[in-house]
């Protein structure tokens, strides 16, 4: 194997990207992942409580 | 002395309560560090983009007659650049917004002579070519009604144009030196040497792409390319990547404009965008003085969600 083969990624996403239509909106399915992630990372920040709250609750 | 009435967008009341300590450095920290390594991991996992540039060498063999008729259309200025107006030239009013004419205002600020930026200069860099330096004396001695009847000539008779043995072959019979020109041009191109002559021809250091860039555009060799990828303008293309990795979706409302009209159906397209999204980039900006727009968190409540500890304290 070459040193550049050792280099190459596991999984490349070099193939021709897939894409997901409605209407006028066309998204690629990288793009609509990378969206649906951020919105459940927002949700979660939400919803998960603040670190330290319990320690904050022993020691008010 | 009268208190002024509580405005509750824009007041603040003052707080009595306790305060809590925060290290705002030690949360920095620990994102820089999680993202740093979820970047480092998601690189060694699926690699980064990297497609083997589009170069005028490949077009000129891949797509021949694309690459021909595109040269005569920069030979005859009706190329899309060449038509384009400022930055590049005077040939169009260029992008207006309404009766605002702000490409021109801005001028001509990065000059493209398409006959002599992409034919004349070009083959006069190449060395030790007697009969090409004594037909680009023809044409340089020439007057510019005499030249305008070669172009008109070479441009009728390219009607006809065909690629034999890798050559082009326009058969003009009152065109001057152009057939030669334009063959020589067309094996510089097939050879590479007219990439690196359209980057070195604006100085030593070869950073400066527009002019093979722009050359390439003119023709449908690149669209097609960035077709069958979805980076076109109306494909959503600026938020899009190769391959099969995510883009800049951050682009989504910039890029959604210019698939819906007027946006799509003007010429002054690129103008009408920018201008919109000025227009909400600043309405974005000035939210704390926009009545209703700044009410906004306030009425959504969001905020006692994140703090519901808190305000689940309170009566």
């Amino acid at each position: 194997m070459s040193s550049f083969g050792l280099l190459a990624a596991i999984w490349p996403l070099t193939t021709l990207g897939h894409y997901v239509s409605w209407h006028v909106i066309q998204i690629s399915v990288a793009n609509l992942i990378v969206i649906i992630l951020m919105v459940v990372t927002f949700i979660v920040a939400l919803f998960a409580p603040f670190p330290g709250r319990r320690r904050r609750k022993e020691n008010p | 002395m009268r208190s002024k009435a509580f405005r509750p967008d824009v007041d603040a009341p003052e707080w009595k309560g306790g305060h809590s300590p925060y290290d705002i450095i030690k949360e920095g920290t620990i994102a820089l560090v999680v993202v740093s390594i979820l970047t480092v991991l998601l690189s060694v996992a699926f690699g980064s983009p990297d497609d083997p540039s589009i170069t005028i060498k490949a077009w000129s063999t891949n797509a021949p007659m694309d690459f021909a008729t595109t040269a005569l259309s920069e030979l005859n200025a009706t190329s899309g650049s060449a038509q384009y107006g400022a930055p590049y030239n005077h040939a169009s009013t260029g992008q207006q917004l309404g009766p605002l004419t702000l490409a021109k205002w801005i001028g001509v600020r990065v000059p493209v002579n398409s006959v002599n930026d992409y034919i004349i200069d070009p083959l006069r860099s190449l060395p030790k070519q007697p009969a090409l330096t004594a037909d680009l004396s023809q044409w340089s001695s020439a007057s510019g009604s005499t030249r305008a009847g070669w172009v008109k000539d070479y441009s009728q008779a390219a009607n006809q144009m065909q690629i034999v043995n890798g050559q082009l072959v326009v058969n003009a019979t009152n065109a001057g030196p152009l057939p030669v020109m334009m063959a020589d041009l067309f094996q510089m191109a097939r050879t590479g040497a007219l990439d690196q002559a359209l980057v070195t021809q604006n100085g030593f250091y070869t950073s400066d792409y527009t002019l093979p860039l722009l050359f390439l555009a003119d023709g449908t060799y690149l669209s097609g390319i960035a077709q069958k990828q979805h980076l076109t303008g109306d494909q959503w293309g600026m938020m899009n990547e190769t391959g099969n990795y995510p883009g800049q979706a951050w682009l989504w409302l910039y890029t959604f404009w210019y698939q819906i009209k007027p946006f799509n159906a003007s010429g002054n397209g690129d103008v009408l965008v920018w201008g919109l999204m000025m227009v909400l980039s600043a309405g974005l900006l000035l939210t704390p003085f926009i009545p209703g727009l700044r009410s906004i968190p306030r009425k959504t409540r969001v905020y006692r969600l994140i703090w519901r500890e808190h305000y689940r304290s309170l009566p």
